[in-house]
């Protein structure tokens, strides 16, 4: 079917992070630890899912002239939305993500699915692809922060694994991984890694 | 043309009125977090007093404890990367810090980020007011000396909390006295 054909599409075969290679600023930011790249992923999610119901309601009403200052203008009242909201109910999240969350509005992922899909297709197709692209971007900034949360503070979801060395134990932290560079290694590797499968599968 | 102005007018109309009706909601929630979050830091620097006074004096706000005289001031001014926010805890009596809690800071994870830790932190435990120095060995019972034990990889970072704590000590000597 169609609509699931949409939604699995994010989830793999057009991954934005392993496969598109889009909204990278999230992604090599904010990925230092899990709890900060699940936030990260469903907020954004959330924004993606939001404004692509609305554009692919009204896409008729706007002129293709001033699409793209409407998508951005729209995008940007969820973005908003979405940083009050954190603000004043997870405090938490919104103190560890900080600047991220207004970045939000310049993800390319969102803008480029508004304008790949939610213009272009109906509304209950545009849900499947926003639930699709947002689920399949949120597992992979999870899978993005475990690694190099493990890595650099030996700790998954704020749990600690591996015992620091500083506590007593044996695990010696790399303070590269949860430096903007460990994501660009870790990112790189694991990018190699679906390549592989992907590479293999196809073989096969 | 025409279409176009309109199209973006009434866009932005709905737009601000949404984002006015949420800001209005979340703001109250918002203003709370912070105030408690500042005087959860307070009642943390405040070692003996329950409760605390706002007084203002030429435009500098000190929060004065109702026991021995305790006083915490907030201060914050640059790191390593970005602005470090903090507040400080002092017994100007005694001429002697009480403790400090960082606020806010964006340092490197993992390394200038630990000006959060207790570990270092307790460089400041009980303080005498002086002329810090920021040293790179063990400092042994750090209340007792004016030296202070930087974080290995952070030296810029354990400064520049050591320079805002000196400068918070000036501001406090200026209108509570103590020697200085």
């Amino acid at each position: 079917m169609q609509i699931i054909k949409d939604f699995t599409n994010g989830l793999w075969r057009e991954n934005p992070i392993f496969k598109l290679v889009i909204g990278m600023c999230p992604t090599l930011a904010v990925t230092n630890t899990a709890v900060n790249g699940l936030a990260m992923g469903l907020a954004t999610s959330f924004v993606l899912l939001a404004s692509e119901i609305v554009i692919s309601i009204i896409k008729k009403l706007i002129p293709n002239n001033v699409r793209i200052p409407s998508y951005i203008l729209i995008i940007a009242t969820f973005v908003t939305f979405v940083d009050y909201f954190l603000k004043a109910f997870l405090p938490g999240i919104a103190a560890s993500l900080s600047l991220f969350v207004p970045l939000i509005v310049v993800n390319c992922l969102i803008l480029g699915r508004q304008e790949a899909f939610a213009s272009q297709n109906p509304v209950h197709r545009s849900i499947a692809d926003a639930l699709g692209m947002g689920i399949g971007f949120t597992w992979a900034l999870v899978l993005l922060s475990i690694v190099r949360e493990l890595l650099g503070y030996g700790s998954i979801f704020g749990f600690q694994v591996f015992q620091l060395v500083q506590n007593g134990g044996w695990y010696q932290q790399m303070i590269i991984m949860i430096l903007p560079a460990g994501a660009f290694i870790s990112l790189g590797i694991l990018i190699g890694i679906m390549n592989y499968i992907t590479r293999r599968k196809g073989v096969n | 043309m025409k279409r176009l102005i309109i199209t973006l007018t009434v866009l932005g109309l709905i737009s601000a009125l949404v984002l006015s009706s949420v800001y209005q909601w979340t703001k109250p929630k918002i203003d709370q977090h912070e105030r408690e979050k500042q005087k959860k830091a307070i009642m943390t620097v405040l070692q003996e007093s329950d409760d605390y006074n706002e007084v203002k004096k030429e435009g500098k706000v000190f929060f004065e404890g109702n026991r021995l005289g305790e006083i915490a001031y907030e201060i914050s001014g640059a790191g390593y990367s970005g602005q470090i926010k903090m507040m400080i805890g002092f017994i100007p009596a005694e001429d002697k810090i009480t403790a400090i809690q960082i606020l806010n800071h964006s340092e490197t994870p993992g390394l200038g980020a630990n000006i959060e830790t207790n570990n270092f932190r307790s460089n400041f435990k009980d303080k005498k007011f002086g002329e810090y120095q920021v040293v790179k060995r063990k400092v042994e019972n750090p209340s007792r000396s004016l030296d202070v034990e930087a974080i290995s990889g952070a030296t810029i970072s354990s400064k520049s909390v050591t320079r805002l704590v000196e400068k918070a000590v000036e501001d406090v000597q200026k209108y509570y006295g103590g020697e200085g």
